[in-house]
């Protein structure tokens, strides 16, 4: 038991990555508010590219940019630049989609004049 | 030349949503023509590059020139092929259908309408060739913004559903996002032919195991598979009702398909985690799926929701035919995807129809089509015949088959599944069919209106679909067992 919890403690980025996630569910799931919702969202989606990262986070490593085509390659020296790449890609998808959906929240607001959802599933009636 | 139409046929729409919103400042009545037209390329394109790779067996598309598994990659081989011809020819449909004057004039907003239609194609194309889990991710997303978008422009309710929509794709979205991390973690690869090699030694893996089971329920949420589907039936209710024919005919099949392809492709039909099989997994949430969409659907009000939840039983029984390991039910079940995505368009074009023709929206009032509708009522009863399952439409044999399939593998789960869930379907159907031949306590007189021409067009051509995919069934079903069988099974 203490093996394991102290094997989760050398890893802090992992249990970080759970919090961030597990958090950004639980906003979601509990606040009646669209954008605390929006918030939320946003946290577990930054949470997952924060794992991404931390996957090819690697202590003393550094950028893989060769500096002479005559250097013997390393692999081990290197970060891997590939989970960033994606991250990249994975951040400008998580933008799009907020935007997409503060404009809902938006109109959402500007017809029902409020961003309670209990208040806006009663008008809905 | 034929290396490139994949690319080719993705480019088409791409290039026209991104031009459109700059020719639609000077020329907004350009917008229609242009993008039926680009549909309507795509569709010989589709065809010719079906025939490419008929030829020369299957493209892979490297990206930027460089090779797998370093670059991207687009695989289109068989089945990839044959669904962007039934994508290209559904979109054509849909896009006719969603042009029709029936529907209320947009003015300025037909511009970002149409851009986003495209847009919507084009992403869905790139779901079918994508050779690579990330690409996957990246495409899956940009259609889904898009069925965000779209399904929020009818306003009032429909956006409310679409937020909830948003919020539950978006959670959908990280889930695959994380799976594919872990896999990438585990494997550091993203490419599915390359990942696919690798997984035989990571049955034991633990990462592994859980990468895969949160890329299924991220697909799961985007295909709305039963226990997931909780944004589907509003959002196509109170979506656009010209736009609910494309989300509910091409969305959910295409992330179907992406299921399909990791399923198979990647993880192999023999894959085993923690001492279960997937596809029996697969073949009870199918069962499950199959049942409670269609028991849900009988007990609807609203036409286009009992739609909506026929949708979530047909998701269903796809899943039944391809969990049944033999090559008889992968093909059954491969075919009535194909189907399913023509009557589900079809059967929203109809419900779309009679909600601006007749303002019928609920059961009780399609009293008032009794003896003023013929050309609706003739559409409803061909579509109907292949949803629940009667010969010679399409829908029958992908039934006959997924059946015949099941005997094969003595699953007499997915036997007895498949068969309740066609009683299911009859009933929902004659309780719409009693409405409008039946009941003649309807108080006005019947109405009687001009069917406009595009409904009309996007009518006939999915009635006509179905009977034709039922009498020639038996060709297209050896055609996909010699091209679109996966490795293994």
């Amino acid at each position: 038991m203490f093996e394991m919890i102290g094997g989760w403690l050398q890893r802090p980025n992992y249990i970080a990555f759970v919090l961030l996630f597990l958090w950004g569910i639980y906003i979601m799931v509990t606040r009646y508010n669209l954008v605390k919702k929006l918030i939320g969202m946003y946290l577990m989606q930054t949470s997952v590219i924060f794992f991404l990262v931390t996957t090819s986070a690697k202590q003393g490593a550094t950028v893989p940019i060769l500096l002479s085509t005559t250097e013997i390659i390393q692999p081990e020296v290197y970060a891997n630049p590939l989970p960033h790449v994606l991250t990249l890609t994975a951040i400008v998808v998580g933008v799009a989609t907020l935007g997409v959906s503060l404009a809902l929240a938006d109109a959402i607001y500007k017809k029902y004049g409020s961003l309670d959802e209990e208040e806006i599933l009663k008008r809905l009636e | 030349m034929t290396r490139h139409l994949p690319a080719i046929l993705f480019l088409l729409p791409l290039g026209l949503a991104i031009c459109l919103p700059l020719i639609g400042i000077k020329h907004r009545e350009w917008c229609r023509p242009l993008s039926i037209g680009v549909l309507a390329a795509m569709v010989p394109v589709s065809f010719a590059n079906l025939v490419g790779v008929l030829q020369n067996g299957t493209i892979q598309y490297d990206f930027g020139g460089w090779a797998a598994p370093v670059g991207i990659e687009w695989v289109a081989d068989g089945l990839a092929s044959v669904m962007t011809v039934a994508l290209s020819l559904v979109g054509l449909v849909c896009i006719t259908f969603l042009s029709s004057v029936l529907f209320p004039y947009l003015g300025s907003r037909i511009v970002p309408f149409y851009t986003l239609v495209l847009l919507l194609i084009a992403s869905l194309t790139g779901m079918v060739f994508a050779g690579d889990l990330f690409n996957l991710f990246v495409f899956l997303e940009v259609s889904a913004l898009c069925a965000y978008a779209l399904v929020g422009l009818a306003g009032g309710k429909a956006l409310v559903a679409g937020f909830r929509y948003l919020i539950l794709g978006t959670f959908g979205a990280s889930l695959y996002l994380l799976g594919v991390g872990y896999l990438y973690a585990e494997t550091g690869t993203l490419n599915m032919a390359d990942l696919a090699q690798r997984v035989p030694s990571l049955v034991a893996s633990k990462a592994f195991a859980v990468g895969v089971l949160f890329m299924f329920i991220g697909l799961g949420i985007k295909m709305a598979l039963v226990p997931l589907h909780g944004w589907l039936p509003d959002a196509y209710t109170y979506a656009p009702d010209r736009v609910s024919p494309m989300l509910a005919s091409l969305v959910t099949k295409v992330a179907l398909y992406g299921w399909i392809r990791i399923m198979f492709w990647v993880l192999g039909a023999q894959a085993v985690v923690y001492q279960i099989r997937l596809l029996v997994l697969v073949g009870i949430l199918g069962a499950l799926a199959a049942l409670v969409g269609a028991f849900l659907a009988l007990s609807q009000v609203e036409i286009k929701r009992m739609f909506a939840y026929g949708g979530l039983s047909h998701i269903g029984l796809v899943l039944v035919g391809i969990s049944l390991g033999n090559q008889t039910g992968f093909v059954g079940g491969v075919f009535y995807l194909l189907n399913d995505a023509v009557m589900q368009a079809g059967l929203f074009f109809w419900a779309g129809g009679i909600i601006h023709l007749y303002g019928v929206r609920n059961i009780e009032d399609l009293s008032r089509l009794h003896g003023g509708a013929g050309w609706m009522s003739v559409a409803l009863v061909v579509l109907a015949l292949s949803m629940i399952g009667i010969p010679p439409t399409g829908g029958f044999f992908g039934k006959w088959y997924i059946i015949l399939g099941a005997v094969d593998s003595r699953n007499y789960l997915a036997i007895v599944s498949v068969l309740i869930a066609t009683l299911l379907t009859l009933a929902y159907f004659i309780k719409l069919f009693e409405r409008i031949f039946r009941d003649r306590s309807a108080p006005q007189p019947p109405l009687t209106r001009e069917v406009p021409l595009a409904v009309r067009i996007s009518l006939g051509a999915t009635s006509v679909a179905v009977i034709l995919l039922g009498v020639m069934s038996d060709h297209i079903i050896r055609f996909l067992l010699n091209t679109a069988v996966p490795p293994g099974l």
